[in-house]
């Protein structure tokens, strides 16, 4: 491996695990906040990525479809769970587990239905096309726009978790909901908002995401493996920790699909499997 | 109560032994190929739920031990010699080192966490299979010859196969039965109950949890070796999570802890899988997860446990409640 082909990887490495960051937060948060288990978070990100594709083949504008995306998706967030979440809160964590395996199931099948079962790729503006010099190596653009998107998307959603009131409130749920519910805050209604948001962070994961490769309708599994495998490397309910994870493995993927090419998957496992015997509950687990 | 399970038991067998005979005259080959389908996912379910309802720890990965069954007979028969009872040995034999090595790792978490690692690892293995060329990478193992009974006795055809998995599905019944009635069995119960007491009691629940972690394994690998002598073709797909994630449904659906939960849930599963895809072709995936939804919003307990509550002890237990309670109104 010379230098070049190092950084390359090392930049689409970090590329993929701040798009990966988008996903996990949203996994994190409702596990760690609701106590759901969101198998279909994963369907959440295909969905995101197959309604842009839609909306960009009918407005040819990718802006409007990364902002009408994520909205969408968000309002199905929202009616999921208002119909069907809400009524497991407080309940056996393995029920909203098998609930929303069976809303991934209606989502893949959905897709398939809707979508047909080829890969499609999202088109991209002329704008993104080709590739820019960056101190002597090459870079797709569109791979560097999503690195500086993911960037500010995540470190403002950094700070809004951890310097505004409302994120004093998530963070403090990560740790103990009753207490939150004591102090007077309707925390039903902090639910409502996090699924909705979450859902609509992850449909902008799919809608960068499935630009950057192209999108079919399994692809919803290999995000809630993404979403498992971070929350198994970095801890459960953590945010530095779905921080750190995510990057290992945007970095474990780009670095293993060079070393072995068509076995990049087995990185991530090796490094969770030792993990897993290092520390059996993640790097930074809060508990 | 024991003898007339003891009733029930024996009378389902005879029915059961007794289905392939009518098959002629009375209803088409159909019906034998659905239960034979019943009877192998049936043997795993047995194995599944001694791990997920006795020592209350989901695997979400169960299906890796069926898949590696299904692998290793298929190498085995289509390389080296097609004797079943071979296929079989030696699918145990690499389950049981592959069970082995996961559940060291896998017994480090509970909860959760449990579902996450079984889910990753079988995921692992279904990346490996899919990507191997050397075993058929995505498009499988074709061209698998029918295994033999004894030399010169073939499994190929559907009755004897039906035969054969009854009687694999009554040995894994009984097999089980013995399990959760035994001493162990109740160590397992106590480790889903609460673990802090087994370890107080001075169990090593650690290794109590590996062990069942490796029979509930081995369960699904006798299942996954059948399979291969009813479909001689393997996929890599007998790895996939939706696999694993249909046998959490099929438990769920019957009732978990049981025994004879899971094997109803895996009877109503697969009758309509086979129901649904006749009546609704493409979309039928889509009714599938519409019914787990329906099926966890309304019967979180199964079908078991509807039965219960409405079962001829309960009701007149409610009927003597009901009695004493208007007596004790009247005295006074």
């Amino acid at each position: 491996m010379t230098f070049s082909t190092v950084m390359v990887n090392l930049l689409y490495g970090i590329t993929i695990g701040s798009a990966y960051t988008l996903i996990a937060f949203g996994f994190t948060i409702i596990f760690g906040v609701m106590g759901v288990l969101n198998f279909a978070h994963g369907g959440f990100v295909m969905l995101g990525a197959y309604v842009g594709f839609t909306i960009i083949k009918l407005t040819k504008n990718f802006w409007i479809s990364l902002f009408l995306a994520p909205l969408g998706i968000a309002l199905l967030g929202g009616i999921v769970e208002k119909f069907l979440v809400s009524r497991f809160y407080g309940k056996d964590i393995h029920f909203t587990l098998f609930l929303t395996f069976g809303l991934s199931m209606v989502f893949s099948n959905a897709v398939l239905l809707i979508w047909g079962g080829v890969p499609q790729s999202i088109q991209l503006p002329y704008y993104f096309k080709g590739f820019i010099n960056l101190f002597g190596i090459y870079y797709p653009k569109f791979r560097l726009f999503v690195l500086v998107f993911c960037c500010l998307l995540v470190s403002s959603l950094w700070i809004f978790l951890t310097r505004s009131r409302w994120g004093s409130v998530i963070r403090a749920g990560l740790f103990d909901i009753e207490t939150v519910e004591a102090f007077g805050i309707d925390i039903y209604r902090v639910f409502s908002f996090l699924f909705i948001f979450c859902s609509g962070m992850a449909a902008v994961a799919g809608v960068i995401i499935g630009a950057m490769r192209s999108i079919n309708p399994v692809m919803d599994l290999d995000f809630i493996l993404v979403a498992l495998s971070v929350v198994v490397i970095g801890g459960l309910g953590s945010f530095k920790g779905a921080l750190i994870g995510s990057l290992i493995l945007g970095l474990a993927e780009a670095f293993g699909a060079q070393a072995i090419p068509g076995f990049a998957k087995f990185t991530t496992w090796a490094i969770m499997v030792a993990v897993i015997l290092l520390r059996p509950k993640g790097l930074f687990s809060e508990r | 109560m024991v003898a007339l399970r003891k009733f029930v038991e024996v009378g389902f067998l005879l029915l059961l032994v007794l289905l392939p005979l009518g098959s002629a005259h009375l209803f088409s080959d159909f019906y034998i190929v659905l239960f034979l389908r019943i009877f192998i996912f049936g043997i795993l379910m047995l194995g599944f739920d001694l791990l997920a309802g006795y020592c209350g720890l989901t695997s979400f990965g169960h299906a890796m031990f069926f898949g590696t069954g299904a692998y290793v007979a298929a190498i085995t028969w289509k390389y080296l010699n097609n004797s079943v009872w071979l296929g079989i040995l030696l699918g145990l034999g690499l389950n049981t080192i592959a069970g082995y090595i996961l559940a060291l790792l896998c017994v480090r978490t509970r909860t959760i966490y449990f579902v996450f690692l079984t889910l990753a690892f079988s995921q692992f293995f279904y990346v490996a299979a899919d990507s191997w060329r050397l075993i058929g990478g995505t498009d499988g193992i074709t061209g698998i010859p029918s295994p033999t009974l004894i030399p010169g006795i073939s499994l190929g055809h559907r009755t004897g196969l039906y035969y054969f998995s009854l009687a694999f599905l009554v040995v894994a019944y009984w097999i089980a039965r013995r399990i959760v009635n035994s001493h162990f069995g109740r160590v397992l119960k106590g480790i889903h109950e609460n673990e802090e007491r087994i370890k107080f009691l001075g169990y090593n629940a650690s290794l109590i949890i590996r062990r069942v972690f490796l029979i509930s394994g081995l369960f699904g690998s006798v299942a996954g070796t059948l399979m291969v002598c009813f479909q001689p073709f393997v996929p890599p797909t007998y790895y996939h999570v939706s696999l694993s994630g249909s046998f959490v449904i099929m438990a769920l659906l019957g009732g978990m802890g049981t025994l004879v939960g899971p094997l109803l849930g895996t009877a109503i599963i697969i009758f309509m899988d086979d129901l649904l895809s006749t009546w609704f072709k493409e979309s039928w995936m889509l009714c599938l997860g519409g019914i787990y939804i329906l099926c966890v919003l309304y019967s979180p307990e199964g079908v078991t446990g509807i039965a219960k509550h409405i079962s001829v002890t309960g009701v007149l237990t409610k009927l003597s409640n009901g009695l004493t309670k208007g007596l004790n109104l009247t005295k006074n």
